[in-house]
């Protein structure tokens, strides 16, 4: 089953889910990638909170969708990593630079928000 | 005899669960700006205890700032930064952000002359210049009670 992608103003919001495979993964990036491109949307936020576990695959592409989504102009968050996933992820050495996070989804909303907000004035 | 050695192995496992305890606080010094202070070397196990202790105290207080005191370790050798790196990115994946404080010219002669140049991460030298800059981020501001009263 593939993530659905809502768009809610210019930010496009994608929830994961525990079922997520690479196959879906790929598919999320690509879906991601074009609607970006064919909307107007400035924001992307990635709901990771279901996850228990993210492997290297997932870990890659996360950062991956940041910088395909920032080369299209839109900025990334990625909302609800919980601490386990955390340890596991800097473990593997996946420190993911590129990726900004947040607690919830409530504040990469707000995080994501400011950053439009930032934008239109200058 | 047994009970001799049974008792002196007690002992000694309550002990090391005290040090344990005491190694790795976490504490809520301000409405979300959790700080770290770090006394002693740090090594693997206790820097996965730190890290572990420190993320689960972030998601509990929802907090989005931590300020890492290093001021009581004496040496920061590559090991040591490795490990803080590592906790500071760990912190980061849950969105907050993380200074790190305490550091002495000693310390930061050692990582320029390890290469190890902290790259991204923002240090400060006293706890008390780290908490301000947690204030200025969190759009909060000192003012002396003392000045205010005289204005009234």
């Amino acid at each position: 089953m593939s993530v659905p992608v809502i768009q809610v103003g210019s930010c496009l919001i994608a929830t994961l889910t525990e079922e997520i495979g690479d196959a879906e993964a790929l598919d999320l990036q690509e879906t991601l990638n074009s609607r970006i491109e064919k909307s107007s949307a400035t924001g992307v936020l990635l709901d990771i909170s279901v996850l228990e576990t993210i492997d290297s695959f997932l870990g890659r592409l996360l950062n991956e969708i940041t910088l395909g989504a920032r080369l299209l102009g839109a900025e990334t968050v990625v909302a609800g990593m919980r601490p386990a996933v955390a340890m596991t992820l800097v473990e593997l050495g996946l420190k993911l630079d590129g990726v900004r996070s947040t607690l919830d989804a409530e504040r990469g909303l707000a995080l994501l928000g400011q950053h439009l907000n930032g934008n239109s004035h200058t | 005899m047994t009970i001799q050695i049974d008792s002196n192995q007690e002992f000694m496992a309550a002990q090391r669960a005290t040090i344990s305890e005491l190694e790795t606080p976490v504490i809520e010094i301000w409405d979300g700006v959790l700080a770290l202070p770090i006394v002693g070397t740090v090594d693997t196990v206790r820097a996965q205890n730190m890290t572990e202790s420190l993320l689960l105290k972030i998601v509990e207080t929802k907090s989005e700032i931590v300020i890492l005191d290093i001021t009581g370790v004496p040496i920061v050798d590559t090991s040591v930064s490795r490990h803080l790196l590592e906790t500071i990115s760990a912190a980061r994946l849950l969105g907050a952000e993380v200074l790190l404080v305490g550091l002495t010219a000693r310390t930061a002669m050692t990582l320029v002359h390890l290469g190890l140049d902290l790259a991204g991460v923002t240090t400060r030298t006293t706890m008390a210049k780290g908490l301000q800059l947690a204030f200025a981020r969190l759009g909060l501001e000192v003012v002396s009670g003392r000045k205010i009263s005289a204005e009234l």
